[in-house]
């Protein structure tokens, strides 16, 4: 198993008395898998999808990753393995190459190597964003556009986990085909994906979970 | 009129009564306008009065003294002062920057202060209250305001920048890469009335000592190199103790973990 977590319990405080979000969740994704992620909204879905990352506070349970569990893995190191994309795509100011390579310069992946301009064209013509060039400014950019940069930035770091939060909402009907086509990519490169979906599947996905009332179910296929 | 040995024209009750007589009129005014007003105006015309006959009259006292414990004494409490209320002047501030207000404003506020007393006045002996309180008071009154504008600044950016900062951590940033904008973006915002007040100085306005000191009968260029002296020890001061504020709070709104805790979410424990 590439991903497992075991016991996931986080209370929310926003309103008077706790409420359980997560009660012991429990799950493992594979290598090369992409689980759907439903349930109604407000069910806690993206709370599930922060706790994967470890972007929570407070949560409690057991993560391992590749066999390794949780605490042998700096926070920073273990989010750049298994990345959230969240929904709404955040750009900084600067240029559409500045966005591209930000993972590079963080802290954590000092010792790697930024794709040189080639490979970062050559990805954007391969999401559908050719005529995007590097050095547009990231604020020209539609909605649909920045979303698939952001999902673009977080796919090049070639995390082991991808955790993608509605990566289609708000999206039209070719972009919402051109991101489903980066994840089955992304999946049959050997990274495993976990997407929260409202919208039906139009990709395969391995398998469909459905999280209410705090626990998480399978859905037979 | 009383004209006292150093040039002075004292002021007794009936110029204080002529002054107050001014704010009667604009009480007047509010009443006529409904701004509703004249409550909040009594009642701070009568703490001008009060509070600075008292600081009359607590200075001639401590001038009196001349006792080194007492002057660091009264130095404590107005860094205090000063710490609470860059806490009261920073809302979205998480709590717990009451402590890294006061270490920041007993570093500066010391430092700058003994700095302009003892290296650029020379003051004998050192603790002589007569420029040391003073000092003090304007190094602290308005770096209070820098420091406290970069603080509220910081927290207002990053609470705006929420999204960026957990799309930011999500990639692997530590708290710094997550939130350096925002610490640059308060820093500078806490910088520049200093800067502009710099710039405009004695084209636009006469600096409230300067002013201070020609009224009291001084050279006015003597007075314009006090002037000079305590406007740049000023920015200094403003300068690193908006710095050494926000490096000692931005990371409280991060978790131990590095997740930037969202307005809203439950402080953890």
């Amino acid at each position: 198993m590439l991903l497992t977590a075991k016991g996931l319990t986080f209370a929310s405080h926003a309103d008077p008395g706790p409420h359980y979000v997560l009660e012991r969740v429990s799950l493992a994704i594979e290598a090369g898998e992409i689980v759907d992620v439903r349930g109604p909204s407000g069910s806690g879905k993206t709370t599930l999808l922060r706790a994967l990352a470890r972007l929570l506070p407070d949560v409690e349970g057991t993560l391992t990753l590749a066999g390794r569990s949780a605490e042998g893995y700096a926070p920073a190191e273990w989010r750049s393995r298994v990345t959230l994309l969240p929904q709404t795509a955040a750009m900084r100011p600067g240029t559409v190459r500045d966005n591209l390579l930000l993972p590079w310069g963080l802290k954590v992946r000092s010792a790697g190597h930024a794709p040189p301009d080639g490979a970062l064209e050559q990805a954007l013509l391969e999401v559908g964003l050719g005529e995007i060039a590097l050095g547009r400014d990231a604020s020209r950019l539609s909605v649909g556009q920045a979303a698939r940069v952001a999902l673009l930035r977080a796919v090049l770091t070639v995390p082991d986990v991808l955790l993608l939060d509605e990566p289609d909402a708000n999206l039209d009907d070719e972009s919402t085909a051109q991101v489903a086509a980066m994840t089955e990519l992304f999946a049959s490169r050997g990274g495993a994906v976990m997407r929260v979906r409202h919208q039906r599947g139009d990709v395969r996905a391995s398998r469909t979970l459905r999280l209410v009332g705090g626990h998480l179910t399978e859905v037979a296929s | 009129m009383n004209e006292l040995a150093g040039g002075v024209i004292e002021i007794g009750w009936a110029q204080l009564a002529i002054s107050t007589g001014f704010v009667v009129v604009v009480g007047i005014l509010s009443m006529r306008l409904a701004l509703g007003l004249e409550r909040d105006l009594a009642l701070a015309t009568v703490r001008t009065f009060l509070q600075l006959i008292a600081l009359g009259l607590v200075l001639r006292w401590v001038f009196g003294i001349d006792s080194p414990w007492l002057v660091l004494a009264i130095l404590l409490l107005m860094m205090g002062a000063a710490a609470q209320t860059i806490v009261k002047r920073a809302p979205d501030a998480p709590r717990g920057i009451l402590g890294s207000s006061m270490i920041t404003m007993l570093l500066t506020g010391f430092t700058v202060t003994f700095a302009v007393t003892g290296l650029v006045i020379q003051v004998e002996p050192w603790y002589r209250a007569q420029y040391v309180i003073p000092i003090a008071g304007m190094v602290l009154g308005n770096s209070m305001n820098g420091i406290a504008l970069a603080l509220e600044r910081t927290f207002a950016d990053l609470d705006a920048r929420a999204g960026e900062v957990l799309a930011l951590t999500a990639l692997g940033a530590t708290p710094w890469e997550a939130a350096g904008d925002s610490v640059r973006v308060a820093i500078r915002a806490g910088l520049i009335p200093t800067i502009n007040a710099m710039a405009a100085a004695g084209i636009v306005f006469i600096p409230g000592m300067m002013t201070g000191q020609v009224l009291a009968g001084a050279d006015p260029l003597a007075a314009s190199y006090y002037q000079v002296v305590v406007m740049l020890m000023v920015a200094a001061a403003t300068a690193l103790g908006s710095v050494l504020a926000v490096m000692l709070s931005y990371r409280k709104r991060f978790t131990a973990d590095g997740v930037y805790i969202e307005k809203g979410y439950r402080q953890p424990r």
